[in-house]
C-alpha cells in the first residue's frame, strides 16, 4: 500500500521501504506537451558540482551506475533506478525534475506523480496536477536528500525559466543547445524494458522482455549526438558492447540492469546474481532461444514483446524445441533462485507498531509504545529479538466468569524488545485501531490486543437461546486490538433492519444496540428439517456503527 | 454456457513450473526430465504422463521410513502438462538456481527429479536426548514448489546478533547455511506454542532467509521425534 505524499511532506526512505535498491516513477499526463525527466546528483551545497550526476535523457546514468534512467515503462513516463548505497559520499542529494520540452507551461499538466516502488511494491506515490502550478516550465518533483539517512521529499516547486533555469539554480553550465534540441531518440526512446516493471507478480507473464539488455539498444542506436557535452561517461561502453544480441553474460561496460527492481532481500547488500554475472539460467532473449551462439544481431533488437514460443534454458543437455508441449523455460519474472523466487512474501518494512504482513500475518514491534501485548496463546509464528512469553492468567474471578460464559481466553503476554508475528490457523487477521471508542468482540475470534486495553464480558439477552443469553466480550480504551475472521469477513453498517447469524458475527461497535430475534414458528420448528437459521441478532444503532461477520459458522 | 469459467483457462506455459492461481501448480513435464510429487497431489494432467508410486531411489526412501520425515512421494515421467494441488494450500514455485533450501518434508509439493536432495537432521536439535528434527535439503539447478498453509512470509535473519526465533509448527523452509537451535523455555509459567506446557522453539541465526506460514497446523508437519 503506497503511502500517499502531499507537497511538503518527508519521509526516511527506511521508514517506507528496508530496500536500498529503488526504482522511481515520474508520470505525467498532459496532452499535447512533452516532458524530459532528469535527476540531478547535488552535493552538499545544492550544486551540481559534478556534471557525470546529471542524469538525462543523453546520459542515462552516473558513473558507478547508482543512478540509471530506465526510460518509460509500466505506465511511467519515465523512471529511474536508485541504487542509494552505491551513491558516492559527495552526492547529497538527488533531485528529481520535469521540464518542458518546447511550448506550453505547468498548468497544463492534467495529472502526475512520482512513485517510488522497491522490491516490486509501491511504497510511496506524490501524486500532483498542474492546479499546483501556473506558468512555470520546469518543476522540482522530489528529492533523495541525506541528513543522517536517506530521505525523501515531496517538493512540487515550480521554475519559470525551465531547464536553463533549473540548471543555474543547480550552479550548472548551460551548454549552448544543451537541452531540448536533441530528443535522443535511441535512449530514451528505445525504452528498453530495464528492470522488470514494478507491476509484475504474475510470474506467468514472459519473462525475457525484462531482461532484453539495454546495450542492445544502444548498440544499435545512431552515436549520441554531438550536441551532448555532458554524456561522455556511457559513449565508450555503448560502442564497445557487441552487437550481438543480449550475450548471456554481458560485458561489464554495459549497464544491464537486475531484473528485479529490489535484488537485496531486505537489509543486505544488493545481491548481483542476476543481471551482472553470468546467471547461467538467464533466458535468453526473443527469437534467440535454439542456439545460444550465433550472434543472430536483427531479431531480438528493440523488440519488446516477445514471440511465444521463445527462449529456453536447456540446463538439463536437451534442445529445446523438441518437446511437443513447450516445456522449461525462462526463470520467473523476479529472476532465478531462492530469493528471487521469494522476493514477494518478503517482510513489509517496519515502522509502525502494528502491520500487516499479508491478510493471515500481523506483525507487532514490542519496541514501539514500550507497552506489551497479550496475545493467544500459540498464536506466535516468529519472533526476533528479546521477547519474554508469559503466562497471562485471567485470575480467579475471571476463570469463573470464563467458565460460566464461554468467553475465556487463552492469552499469553509478550514483552521486551523485538518483533513478534502473530497468526493463527491461517485466518485473516485485522487490525482495528480503537481510540477510546469500544467493540464487541467475540472472545474466539481475538488474536492480540495491546494491554492497555480494557476489557470485559457483556451479556446479551434475549428469550429462546440455549441457556439463556449469549456472552461477548467489551474492549475499550486506547490502543489496537487485533480481529481474526475465517475467510474474507463483511462489514455492514448498521441499519434499522441489520440481522447476523450469531455464529457467524464477529464483531461490532459497542455503540451498537443488540437485539436477539428469533423465528419462532411454531410450523416451522415443529417438523424436522427446520432453516437452521434460529437464532439471529438484530442490530440498531446510530449511523456509524458497524458489524464484522465471517463466512464461517462456528 | 462457460463464459464465466473462460478466465480460468491455463495461461500459456513459460516456465517448467508455474502457479495457476495461488493454490495450483502447473508443471511442463517433458521426458527425462522428471519430476518428484507428492503422491495424491496431481488433480489434473494433459497428455502422457506416467505416475510410478515408489520411485527407485531406495536408499532414500528407507531413509524416509526410518526418520519418518517425508510425505510419500511418486515419480512422474512423460511429456504434457501435470497440475498439482494441496488441499488449497498456496503454493510457491521456486527456480533454485544452485541454491539450496531445506523444507519440510510436509511442506514439499513437487521438484525436479534431478536436484540433489536427501533427509537429513537438523543440525544442533540433537542436544535434547532422543529428539532429532528432520528434514528435505534440495539444492541444485531446477525448480522446487512448496506449499503454504495461507501466503508465507520471508524473514531474512539478517546476520545480527538476534536469533529469529520460530514456531515450528509454523515453519515451511530456510536457508540451509543458517545455524539451527533449539530453544525450549523452562519456566513454568511459559505456555506458548500449540497447546500448553512445553515451550519449543526454534532459533535461526547467520544469513540466510526463513519461510513461515501463518497457521501452525501441526497435524502431519514438522516432527520432534521423541
Amino acid at each position: 500500500m503506497p503511502r500517499e505524499f502531499q507537497r511538503g511532506h518527508k519521509a526516511k526512505i527506511s521508514d517506507l521501504t528496508a530496500g536500498t535498491d529503488l526504482y522511481v516513477g515520474v508520470q505525467i499526463t498532459a496532452p499535447g506537451l512533452t516532458f524530459d525527466i532528469s535527476c540531478f546528483g547535488l552535493d552538499a551545497d545544492e550544486r551540481l558540482s559534478d556534471d557525470r550526476y546529471f542524469v538525462f535523457f543523453n546520459q542515462p546514468k552516473s558513473p558507478e551506475e547508482s543512478i540509471q534512467l530506465l526510460g518509460a515503462q509500466a505506465g511511467d513516463t519515465e523512471s529511474f533506478r536508485i541504487t542509494l548505497d552505491r551513491i558516492p559520499p559527495q552526492i547529497q542529494k538527488l533531485s528529481f525534475t520535469a521540464t518542458l520540452d518546447g511550448a506550453g507551461q505547468m498548468s497544463q499538466i492534467g495529472s502526475g506523480h512520482l512513485r517510488i516502488v522497491a522490491g516490486g511494491e509501491e511504497v510511496a506515490r506524490y501524486a500532483f496536477s498542474g492546479a499546483e502550478f501556473t506558468t512555470e516550465r520546469a518543476v522540482m518533483l522530489g528529492d533523495f536528500y541525506l541528513k543522517d539517512v536517506w530521505r525523501f521529499a515531496a517538493v512540487g516547486q515550480g521554475f519559470d525559466g525551465g531547464l536553463d533555469a533549473l540548471l543555474k539554480n543547480f550552479g550548472g553550465e548551460v551548454a549552448e543547445e544543451e537541452t531540448p534540441a536533441a530528443p535522443a531518440q535511441p535512449q530514451a526512446g528505445a525504452a528498453a524494458p530495464g528492470f522488470a516493471p514494478p507491476a509484475f507478480g504474475a510470474p506467468s507473464a514472459p519473462a525475457p522482455a525484462p531482461y532484453q539488455p539495454q546495450p542492445a539498444a544502444q548498440g544499435f542506436a545512431p552515436p549520441p549526438g554531438a550536441t551532448l557535452p555532458p554524456a561522455p561517461a556511457p559513449a565508450p561502453s555503448v560502442h564497445a558492447a557487441p552487437t550481438i544480441v543480449a550475450p548471456l553474460a554481458p560485458p561489464g561496460g554495459g549497464h544491464v540492469p537486475p531484473p528485479g527492481p529490489v535484488p537485496a532481500p531486505y537489509g543486505q547488500p544488493p545481491q548481483q546474481p542476476y543481471g551482472h554475472g553470468p546467471a547461467p539460467t538467464a533466458p535468453m532473449p526473443p527469437g534467440y532461444g535454439q542456439q545460444p551462439q550465433p550472434p543472430q544481431a536483427p531479431p531480438g533488437y528493440g523488440q519488446p514483446a516477445p514471440p511465444p514460443g521463445y527462449g529456453q534454458q536447456p540446463p538439463f543437455g536437451q534442445l529445446p524445441g523438441q518437446q511437443a508441449y513447450g516445456v522449461p523455460q525462462g526463470a520467473p519474472q523476479g529472476g532465478a533462485g531462492v530469493t528471487a523466487a521469494l522476493q514477494q512474501f518478503k517482510e513489509t518494512p517496519t515502522g509502525q507498531r502494528w502491520t500487516q504482513q499479508n491478510k493471515k500475518l500481523i506483525r507487532v514491534d514490542l519496541g514501539m509504545g514500550g507497552q506489551p501485548v497479550l496475545a493467544r496463546q500459540g498464536s506466535m509464528v516468529l519472533y526476533q529479538g528479546k521477547v519474554d512469553f508469559s503466562y497471562k492468567g485471567a485470575g480467579f474471578a475471571g476463570r469463573i466468569v470464563g467458565n460460566a460464559t464461554g468467553q475465556e481466553m487463552q492469552l499469553m503476554r509478550c514483552t521486551g524488545q523485538g518483533q513478534v508475528f502473530l497468526a493463527e490457523n491461517s485466518t485473516h487477521v485485522h487490525p482495528i485501531e480503537l481510540q477510546g471508542d469500544a467493540i464487541c468482540v467475540s472472545a474466539e475470534n481475538v488474536l492480540a490486543f495491546d494491554e492497555s486495553l480494557q476489557y470485559e464480558v457483556r451479556r446479551i439477552e434475549g428469550h429462546g437461546i440455549p441457556g439463556g443469553a449469549l456472552f461477548t466480550m467489551q474492549f475499550q480504551g486506547t490502543g489496537t486490538i487485533v480481529v481474526k475472521t475465517h475467510g474474507t469477513p463483511v462489514v455492514l453498517p448498521v441499519t434499522p433492519t441489520t440481522f447476523a447469524d450469531c455464529n457467524a458475527v464477529v464483531a461490532w461497535s459497542a455503540a451498537s444496540q443488540v437485539v436477539v430475534s428469533s423465528q419462532v414458528r411454531m410450523r416451522r420448528n415443529a417438523y424436522p428439517g427446520d432453516t437452521g437459521e434460529s437464532v439471529n441478532l438484530q442490530f440498531r444503532g446510530a449511523p456509524g456503527n458497524f458489524i464484522v461477520v465471517q463466512p464461517y459458522e462456528v | 454456457m462457460n463464459q464465466p469459467l473462460a478466465g480460468y483457462a491455463p495461461a500459456p506455459v513459460t516456465a517448467r513450473m508455474e502457479n495457476h492461481g495461488d493454490h495450483m501448480l502447473k508443471v511442463a513435464m517433458q521426458t527425462g526430465n522428471d519430476l518428484f510429487a507428492r503422491v495424491g497431489s496431481m488433480v489434473a494432467y494433459e497428455g502422457f504422463v506416467q505416475y510410478e508410486p515408489n520411485p527407485p531411489a531406495v536408499r532414500q526412501i528407507a531413509r524416509d521410513w526410518m526418520t519418518g520425515e517425508g510425505a510419500p512421494l511418486m515419480k512422474c515421467t512423460g511429456d504434457g502438462l501435470l497440475y498439482l494441488a494441496d488441499y488449497g494450500a498456496n503454493v510457491v514455485v521456486i527456480n533454485l538456481n544452485g541454491d539450496g533450501i531445506s523444507v519440510n518434508a510436509t511442506n514439499l509439493l513437487a521438484f525436479d527429479a534431478h536436484l540433489t536432495w536427501g533427509v537429513e537432521r537438523v543440525k544442533g536439535l540433537a542436544k535434547f536426548a532422543g529428539q532429532g528434527l528432520w528434514n528435505t535439503k534440495i539444492s541444485g539447478q531446477g525448480w522446487v514448489a512448496l506449499t503454504s498453509r495461507g501466503k508465507p512470509i520471508v524473514v531474512d535473519c539478517g546476520g545480527g546478533e538476534d536469533e529469529t526465533y520460530v514456531d515450528p509448527d509454523a515453519l515451511v523452509a530456510w536457508s540451509p547455511n543458517l545455524k539451527v537451535k533449539g530453544k525450549r523455555s523452562f519456566k513454568a509459567q511459559s505456555l506458548i506454542g500449540r497447546g500448553s506446557g512445553e515451550a519449543y522453539q526454534m532459533a535461526f541465526s547467520g544469513q540466510g532467509i526463513v519461510v513461515v506460514q501463518p497457521s501452525e497446523d501441526s497435524t502431519d508437519r514438522l516432527r520432534v521425534r521423541g
